[in-house]
């Protein structure tokens, strides 16, 4: 019951702050269903729609192609709705209608040029008091005719195979009883397929190869020289209680969570600001972040994973700190990228809930649903409706991504026309984290807006000596942007000047309803609404509870084995992982342009066994790990390549490039630099709300004032909490080159990555990304001959072997321990010599330039 | 256990003259200089199948399906029926901009590129191009790939891998600040590594290059300079480094191994050539200005047109520019405005350029989006995607001038005379290089595979 209130007080806040934010809610709403009485309709025919059409229709109406401030006032539903400032009419409430506002030159002057007579404004005021009839309603047309009929989705129900509930294989049948390269149910099902095939496995690779692989698969880092001594020791005597002993040691391992949690953050396009043409910071992306390295280490049930998710808002949690973990995982639905800058409310709207939809669908099933907003989609059985179905559920969402007002308000201005709050946590960090300010900043802060303020409404007014024209615009679009940053940095801290905790999320929306079906997806083209659901050929989910959005629903849903595809496609995605290509090589794609599996019983018996495991994504990554199949060596066979150029069949391990992360972390770890605690936060909290334009993370005018002392530096108090380790170096740059933590926790801009990361095939942070690229270019040559940071490591890793090791040879011996797990050759250990000797460098140089040369080399950078 | 030159023979990769170097004179593992024999280096000439029109391509990728009923697709029926219901639905938008006749040839060319209109006469506009892909990345892949449904090598790579290039210490094939995420289209997948595309300056949207391009006046490329060594320690520490890779199994990795060695000798010569041909601080104010490299709003692209006339001068076979966004479903009326006011002056200063120097006759320069968009609306001012029926034209390199080839049907929904699909415009391109689409072939896996895969058919109606 404490409980309870405590919870209660705290949505109080959260919704408090909701108020500010971009509202759609009168969207779902229909106002239009009342019809209008013969007086009604004389009232605005004669004494409103002539003034609209003669003063307003020139700059806000479809007419004219104008909307300016994003507002249209040529339909009720555009006029009820309103532009960038809010709705443009409150029916019965004079002083929320904005149009009310500007015709009495209250806060907006309008129109521009001259004031409307008294008896217009009365009148106008007659009819915003008594509802604001207005007989200009869009009527929906037609919903086209679908182009896929009931028996086509039938059909595909019936045939397709990633419709069809997994199918539990006897395992009797599976194979050759026999066989004895077999240890598990994984192999049985492989061996079957190559015998078929006539392929043989290859054989078990070395006790290195085979330790090398588990650690950079299972923790993203390379085994220590030690655990390759014990490895090779338990190896020889069984090798199949050696990996299990070391599986089991690995994935209780915090960085098993860090390696593990980015392979989701690819895939669920994690970033931490906007992307697009105005690029603004998402400061608490980063709990996000934590919470899947948590949720990975914690081995939470995937189920459960993807219920918060979706819809933790909505989820039973048993005190705050869950409920705020829960609120933190819809951050998944709120860090899309975002055109902020875009003019039109009802496109800005409808263009984040198509990302949710298309995020959702093939994050978790593998399916593309958005392909289906404007048609029916040309090669999946996925009806137009079907999508308006899912729109339904999200636009009776509300997301919060961007920075909440403060007590002057909420400042949009000529670049973030789209502006949004955040949500309060419901546990305030312990440390708080971004900025503080001491009571002497937060005055002048306060000060600074209400002098920009005045200025801003002294160049309304045109009391300013630059009078009209270009330069009392561009002077109005800088104090907008002043404004609005310094009215960011007030918001996000209390009255001590104390940083609360907010984060990214989505609640649902105060109004929710079915969605209008929107021909051509065009936002003027509204036909009938469609009760909300999910795509008929993928099943049918409880009809959403009244006033609730259906998410919570949808969750249950898709979280769930009622669905054929989400256990499926995510087996598919840990195998890709640990064996470098996927059963369905097509991660996103498990539809009908996507590729079929290549061992369709075998995914239907891991998804089946994820399912009874209680949707343990660790127990599933140990059943791969431990077959006999990832023991195999990649070694080439002629043969067997020219049967199987793809190795879809698995006859030989898969050789992978090391990912981006691994290659950096690996270098700091063997430079003995790697940091194992993780850093609070993100260089990104640090930066907090602003627009990203260059590679620094820092507004132009703060690194200024900070190089000379002024004010509107971080002053972290060192009487409350530790300056940041992230802040230490004072070094905001994107690139990161000083930094030693792992590269899970580098800043993730969308656009501007670190140099570290982008080179070597980074996931794009736009895209849902469930395989990488992995390419093999001079830019990466470049980069690791001459980037800095590989230039600093490589001289750590000298002083390293230096400190270690007496004489030259035992520093090359130990070199190739760390870096390979192995011992020179005899022809290595005399290159080595001779490098060393004849480079022509100084000791030192000499000895970090052999070390680069090994971080350099293709053995480091692939896992054979 | 392969020997290598077995695996020369075999591999998927194939192997090239590092490889034989090393086997030649690694037995004691030790260092030596690395030979330049162009019998084997993998960049070295080649000799056409048959002799050549176009020596290089110049590729201006607009990404995103600049509209072709707005841009080089003149339709008087999508005038006269602005407003009717379309063939495929939708009611049908005129361009918003006028076309007019221009040059001798008086090729029909909108208001939307009035620069390159007046280079109508070099032009050769394909107004029958059409693909199988409706969507971006499958379209982008297939223009460049092929195939959108596996990972193959793109028209750049096929070229370099036809052709070589004729300047070894730059990548053959130049990819000028691509798109992040992009790099499958200029990847040489199953061929050699040193085949694909090599992106130059920072990947990253168009957002994030003009915020870049803002900032910095001289685009280059991260890590170009060693911070510490000179050229000849680099030199030794690189011969260390190789020697390490050639020790590596060479029946495990084979191509990958081959690939890393490849690219750091391209890498030690990119540092002298690249800086040097990147910097524009020494092209005359006129010729900046020609290209609108001085200033916005064809500052980005004006650069990157400039630097692809420099890098063709300079021998690199094959160079792609992309310019986007053009995929206006909404605001088509400003936003292509507004792409091709960043454009159009840099594409008519390269043709001009170009033509000045005497190498437009043998470059080959291609612009072009992976589609099309519909001639009806969509939300008022925009176009959805159209595949069916799209323009591409080609300039220099032994095509046409002023010549228009293959229609749309009256509104230019589809391609309906000399439809020319992007397997059959691939095998032109092919064919202006001198390489014949059906002999490029590359055994991998034990098959032959080729760019246009079992399609193709040479449009000869379009070369002089």
């Amino acid at each position: 019951m404490i409980l309870l209130q405590t919870r209660r007080v705290a949505r109080t806040l959260m919704i408090l702050c909701c108020l500010w934010g971009t509202g759609s809610s009168s969207w779902a709403a229909d106002p239009a269903a009342r019809a209008l009485t013969g007086e009604q309709t004389k009232f605005f025919e004669s004494n409103i729609r002539p003034v609209l059409v003669r003063e307003c229709y020139g700059c806000h109406s479809k007419q004219s192609g104008q909307s300016k401030g994003g507002l249209r006032l040529d339909t009720q539903a555009a006029t009820l709705q309103g532009g960038d400032s809010g709705a443009a009419i409150v029916p019965g409430d004079l002083d929320a209608s904005l149009l009310y506002g500007a015709i009495t030159h209250t806060d907006f002057v309008m129109p521009p040029k001259r004031k409307l007579s008294d008896a217009e404004i009365a009148d106008f005021r007659t009819w915003i008091l008594s509802g604001a009839a207005d007989p200009r309603i869009v009527h929906p047309v037609d919903s086209p005719a679908t182009a896929i009929d009931d028996q086509t989705i039938e059909q595909a129900k019936r045939s397709f195979w990633a419709y069809q509930p997994p199918q539990r294989s006897e395992l009797a049948e599976v194979g050759d009883a026999s066989d004895d390269w077999s240890k598990t149910t994984i192999d049985r099902f492989l061996k079957a397929k190559l015998d078929q095939s006539g392929l043989a496995p290859a054989d078990d690779a070395d006790a290195p190869t085979v330790l090398r692989r588990l650690c950079f698969d299972l923790i993203g880092l390379p085994p220590t020289p030690e655990q390759h001594r014990h490895f090779a020791l338990a190896f020889e005597r069984d090798p199949g209680e050696a990996i299990a002993v070391i599986v089991d040691q690995l994935l209780k391992q915090p960085e098993y969570g860090q390696h593990w949690g980015r392979h989701w953050l690819d895939v669920v396009r994690f970033a931490e600001s906007t992307g697009r043409e105005v690029n603004m910071t998402y400061p608490h992306a980063w709990r996000y972040r934590d919470y899947v390295i948590d949720s990975f280490n914690a081995d939470k049930p995937f189920d459960e994973f993807v219920r918060e998710q979706i819809a933790g808002d909505l989820l039973p949690a048993a005190d705050d700190r869950e409920w705020s973990e829960h609120l933190i995982a819809t951050t998944f639905l709120a860090m899309g990228t975002k055109n902020v800058n875009e003019q039109s409310r009802a496109q800005f709207a409808a263009d984040l809930a198509d990302e949710q939809i298309d995020t959702s669908t093939r994050v978790f099933l593998g399916t593309s649903v958005a392909c289906a907003r404007c048609h029916d989609h040309k090669f999946d059985p996925i009806r137009q409706s079907d999508y308006y179905a899912m729109a339904g559920i999200f636009r009776s969402t509300k997301t919060f991504f961007g920075n909440p007002p403060s007590q002057y308000g909420s400042f949009s201005g000529p670049q973030t026309r789209q502006t949004s709050s955040l949500i309060l946590l419901p546990v305030a960090d312990e440390n708080p984290i971004g900025r503080s300010y001491t009571q002497d900043e937060l005055q002048q802060l306060h000060e600074q807006i209400q002098q920009k303020r005045l200025e801003l409404s002294q160049l309304r007014r045109g009391n300013n000596s630059t009078g009209a024209g270009p330069m009392s615009q561009q002077m109005r679009i800088r104090l907008s942007n002043e404004l609005a940053s310094l009215s960011a940095k007030l918001s996000v801290v209390d009255e001590r000047g104390d940083p609360r905790s907010y984060c990214m999320g989505v609640q649902d929306g105060s109004v929710s309803g079915d969605a209008p079906l929107l021909v051509r997806g065009e936002i003027d083209q509204p036909a009938d609404r469609v009760p909300r659901g999910i795509p008929v050929v993928l099943g049918q989910i409880d009809p959403p509870s009244p006033r609730s959005s259906g998410r919570l629903e949808l969750a249950r849903w898709i979280g769930s084995e009622h669905n054929t595809l989400a256990a499926r496609v995510m087996v598919n995605r840990i195998w890709h992982h640990v064996f470098g290509q996927g059963i369905v090589p097509t991660t996103e794609d498990f539809g009908m342009t996507g590729i079929a599996p290549s061992h369709p019983a075998l995914l239907d018996h891991l998804s089946i066994e994820f399912v009874d495991s209680g949707w343990s994504v660790k127990e599933i990554v140990r059943q791969l790990v431990c077959s006999r199949a990832y023991r195999m060596q990649s070694r080439m066979d002629r043969t067997s390549h020219e049967s199987d150029p793809d190795n879809r069949l698995l006859w030989r391990a898969n050789v992978k490039r090391l990912p981006a992360e691994s290659l950096r972390d690996a270098m700091l770890s063997v430079a003995g630099k790697l940091q194992t605690e993780s850093p609070r936060a993100s260089k990104v909290a640090q930066a907090g709300y602003m627009r990203v334009r260059s590679d620094q993370l820092e507004d132009p005018r703060d690194r200024f004032a900070r190089a000379f002392g002024t004010m509107l530096t971080s002053r972290g108090r060192s009487g409350r909490f530790r300056a940041d380790r992230l802040r230490e170096s004072n070094d905001m740059s994107i690139d990161s080159v000083s930094a030693n933590y792992r590269s899970v926790y580098l800043p993730v801009v969308r656009d501007f990555l670190p140099r570290s990361l982008e080179v070597f095939d980074f996931a794009d942070p736009s895209l849902v990304t469930g395989a990488r690229e992995t390419s093999n270019t001079p830019n990466q040559a470049l980069y690791l001959m001459n980037n800095p940071l590989t230039v600093r490591l490589s001289e750590s890793f000298a002083k390293r072997l230096i400190r270690e090791s007496r004489t030259q040879q035992d520093r090359i011996e130990s070199a190739f321990q760390l870096v390979y797990g192995r011992s020179p050759s005899v022809a290595e250990q005399m290159a080595s010599q001779e490098y060393l000797e004849q480079s022509g460098l100084s000791p030192l140089s000499a000895l970090s330039t052999f070390c680069q040369s090994l971080f350099a080399s293709a053995e480091f950078r692939y896992l054979n | 256990m392969y020997t290598r030159r077995e695996l020369l023979k075999h591999s998927s990769a194939g192997f090239g003259y590092l490889a034989l170097a090393g086997m030649a004179s690694r037995s004691q593992l030790r260092a030596a200089p690395i030979e330049h024999s162009s019998v084997t280096h993998p960049l070295a000439p080649k000799p056409p199948h048959f002799p050549a029109t176009a020596k290089r391509v110049i590729f201006l990728c607009m990404q995103g399906g600049p509209s072709h009923v707005d841009t080089f697709d003149y339709k008087p029926a999508l005038i006269a029926d602005n407003g009717r219901l379309g063939q495929y639905g939708g009611s049908l938008l005129k361009s918003p901009w006028a076309f007019r006749q221009r040059g001798q040839s008086g090729l029909w060319i909108s208001d939307l590129f009035p620069n390159v209109a007046k280079q109508a006469d070099d032009l050769c506009l394909i107004r029958s191009m059409h693909c199988d892909q409706p969507v971006h990345p499958g379209a982008m892949t297939q223009m460049h790939t092929g195939t959108a449904q596996f990972v193959r090598p793109s028209l750049g790579a096929w070229t370099l891998y036809g052709l070589g290039t004729d300047n070894e210490d730059l990548p053959g094939f130049i990819s000028l600040s691509p798109p992040a995420g992009s790099s499958r289209n200029y990847s040489s997948a199953f061929l050699p590594a040193i085949y694909s595309g090599a992106d130059v300056g920072r990947s990253g949207s168009r957002f994030a290059q003009l915020s870049r391009s803002a900032t910095t006046n001289n685009p280059t490329v991260p890590d170009i300079r060693n911070p510490n060594l000179t050229p000849p320690q680099q030199r030794r520490q690189l011969d260390f480094i190789q020697t390490l890779n050639r020790a590596q199994s060479v029946d495990v990795n084979a191509a990958a191994v081959e690939g890393v060695i490849e690219s750091y000798e391209l890498a030690f010569r990119m540092q002298d050539a690249i800086p040097e041909l990147m910097d524009l601080s020494g092209e005359d104010q006129r010729t900046l200005a020609m290209y609108g490299a001085d200033a916005e709003p064809t500052l980005t692209f004006g650069r990157q047109c400039l630097l692809a006339r420099r890098f063709a001068e300079a021998g690199v076979r094959f160079i792609e520019v992309t310019h986007g966004n053009w995929d206006q479903h909404t605001r088509l009326t400003a936003d292509h405005q507004a792409r091709a006011e960043a454009c159009d002056q840099p594409i008519a200063a390269l043709l001009a350029d170009l033509k000045q120097r005497d190498m437009l006759r043998d470059t080959l320069v291609i612009w072009g989006g992976e589609f099309g968009r519909t001639p009806s609306a969509q939300n008022g001012d925009g176009r959805n995607h159209n595949n069916k029926g799209y323009t591409l034209w080609m300039a220099g390199g032994g095509v046409k001038g002023g010549y228009s080839y293959g229609a749309t049907d009256e509104h230019g929904f589809a391609a309906v005379e000399n439809p020319c699909h992007v397997h059959d415009w691939h095998a032109t391109v092919l064919h202006l290089l001198g390489l014949d689409h059906e002999r490029l072939t590359y055994r991998y896996a034990g098959r032959d595979f080729r760019l246009t895969d079992v399609h193709g058919n040479v449009a000869h109606d379009i070369i002089a």
